[in-house]
């Protein structure tokens, strides 16, 4: 049985590590920066100043939001094998499960916190542009959110068994091709060829859809997003995550701390 | 009659393997070893660098897995975590986050031990004066030095107040004064009742404080019991000093017994003991003085060369490849 105590613990732990550490109020302070420059840049142009201030705003929380997670979550469990601190940690009653999950949960907070951070930073460069602030901003800023949850969990998997230059790669790849996939499946949606619509399918299902996270049309031009919508994305994203953290602790479970 | 003590650690033909190159290969670490450990001793795994020592230590604490065998600690399998309650780890050269201060470190192992909340304040100030850390309890882990780090790695160890205690080298890089306080520190955990588990391979350490031992060389386990019995494994040897010694006989007994070292007419000897009385009667015989006759007591250290040297060498498993 997961302890939630145990689990707790290494997420609190977690969070408590990236908040001493320096690199992440350097990335957090170029985010902010950005969204601070839409004001900028809005400038250079009569119309639909407000959009641009506000598009280069969402795209910076994005951004900025994939890079601390893949940044951050490519070495948080390679590094604790690395430097030996996982032997202590391993020989409590707690399980590699737990531990994973804690580190995991741990990331995801400490992230969601710095996207608040520069949504109130967004909301604060728009009040001060009086550019209107509506209830697709916030439905956006939280898709975000679990995009970056998913983005996470792919880097939690990369973490537990490669290094981080790998699961660098392999992540920063997956994110790409993630916000591709949609795209692929609508190519090849007009393909003659029944193998190339079917592989392209799949490739759709197997690879994360992370355009479905993507409300910022939606925000900029105020357009009406369904409920359903947002459930169904976050839905899909949550499962789509912990079947990573399955295959995680498989891999995790297996290994040997040589 | 006392009944025999309950077995705390039992080993059964314990077998590792680890891939090596590309995985074609593997390298056999753990020939099969068996040993037991009993409640309330203390136990050195004595073995030279590289005999496999730590990796026996970390398939008991759950860190890599058997490739056959079986292990378990107070009758749980070592795959287990819920009986790791009652165990101690301290690992070589102990890491731990250096973000973290020595109190903040010592409350996060309580909580993941178990330790109910309100019990972790009271065990930390507790421990950190039992370790000699008060001073230093607000200061970040960086600022530590080796010894007070090893400090830290004992007192997580003890946190949750463990029955069996496991230390992978623990007096390994320090200087005297902290050897003898790890020493005084196992010996005060034997007298609170527990099971400690001890590996190295400084044999002054095995002498002074364990009771029994296992003698693990190139993976396979040479010996298991007490010390005093390994150090009676070995042909029982005598010093012989002789005076008066005529160049005829000193010739003679170099020929009969090989060690020799002597000047002039004063020769010294060692030879087994059932042929003391040969080599008293050749000497009196040929006017010789018996000046001393003293039985050897064979060292830890040469007994334990001995072993290695009966198992080809101390180099560690590798050349034991395997596809």
């Amino acid at each position: 049985m997961m302890s939630p105590v145990r689990v707790g613990t290494i997420a609190a732990n977690t969070m408590r590590e990236a908040i001493r550490s320096r690199v992440l109020y350097t990335l957090l302070f170029f985010a902010v920066l950005l969204i601070g420059t839409g004001v900028l840049l809005s400038t250079l142009t009569y119309v639909e100043s407000e959009r641009i201030l506000q598009s280069v705003g969402l795209a910076a929380i994005r951004l900025f939001g994939a890079a601390i997670a893949i940044f951050v979550g490519i070495g948080l469990i390679h590094r604790e094998v690395e430097r030996r601190t996982i032997y202590t940690i391993l020989s409590k009653p707690i399980s590699r499960a737990e531990f994973l999950l804690g580190k995991y949960l741990g990331l995801v907070a400490t992230i969601w916190l710095q996207v608040v951070i520069m949504g109130l930073a967004f909301a604060a460069v728009s009040w001060l542009a009086a550019a209107p602030l509506t209830a697709q901003h916030a439905m956006a800023l939280g898709l975000t959110a679990v995009e970056l949850a998913v983005i996470v969990a792919l880097a939690t998997l990369f973490s537990s068994f490669t290094t981080p230059m790998l699961a660098a790669l392999f992540t920063t790849g997956l994110y790409v091709l993630g916000h591709l996939s949609r795209d692929l499946r609508d190519l090849g949606a007009h393909s003659e060829v029944q193998s190339v619509r079917l592989a392209a399918s799949a490739l759709h299902r197997l690879l994360p859809d992370l355009e479905s996270f993507n409300l910022t049309t939606q925000a900029l031009h105020a357009l009406p997003v369904p409920g359903s919508d947002v459930v169904v994305a976050t839905l899909y994203g949550a499962g789509y995550a912990a079947l990573l953290l399955v295959l995680a602790v498989v891999v995790f479970d297996r290994r040997d701390f040589k | 009659m006392s009944a025999e003590p309950r077995e705390i650690v039992r080993v059964d033909r314990l077998v590792k393997e680890f891939p090596t190159g590309l995985g074609l290969r593997r390298r056999r670490v753990l020939h099969g070893i068996s040993f037991r450990v009993r409640e309330g001793e203390i136990f050195g795994f004595v073995g030279p660098n590289g005999a496999g020592k730590t990796t026996t230590l970390k398939l008991l604490m759950g860190l890599i897995h058997p490739t056959a065998g079986r292990a378990s600690i107070l009758g749980h399998d070592v795959g287990e975590t819920a009986f790791r309650r009652h165990v101690g780890f301290l690992p070589e050269n102990p890491y731990f986050y250096e973000f973290l201060t020595g109190r903040e470190i010592l409350a996060f192992y309580a909580r993941l031990s178990g330790v109910p909340g309100v019990q972790i304040p009271g065990r930390i100030e507790t421990l950190l004066d039992w370790v000699g850390l008060s001073h230093a309890a607000d200061a970040r882990l960086r600022t530590y030095s080796k010894g007070m780090l090893q400090r830290v790695g004992i007192a997580q160890a003890l946190v949750h107040d463990p029955s069996v205690v496991f230390l992978d080298e623990p007096m390994s890089g320090l200087d005297p004064i902290g050897r003898k306080e790890i020493r005084d520190l196992i010996l005060r955990l034997h007298e609170e009742g527990k099971t400690v588990f001890m590996n190295t391979h400084i044999l002054s350490d095995v002498e002074t404080v364990c009771d029994r031992v296992a003698i693990i060389v190139k993976g396979e386990i040479r010996y298991e019991g007490r010390i005093e019995d390994f150090l009676e494994t070995g042909e029982r040897q005598t010093d012989v000093v002789l005076a008066h010694v005529r160049p005829a006989l000193a010739t003679a007994l170099e020929e009969g017994f090989g060690m020799r070292s002597g000047r002039g007419e004063h020769v010294e000897l060692r030879v087994p003991e059932k042929r003391v009385a040969e080599v008293l009667e050749r000497a009196l015989a040929a006017g010789a003085e018996v000046v001393a006759v003293t039985p050897h007591r064979v060292s830890l250290e040469s007994a334990f060369l001995s072993a290695v040297q009966q198992a080809g060498g101390p180099e560690g498993p590798e050349g034991r490849e395997r596809k």
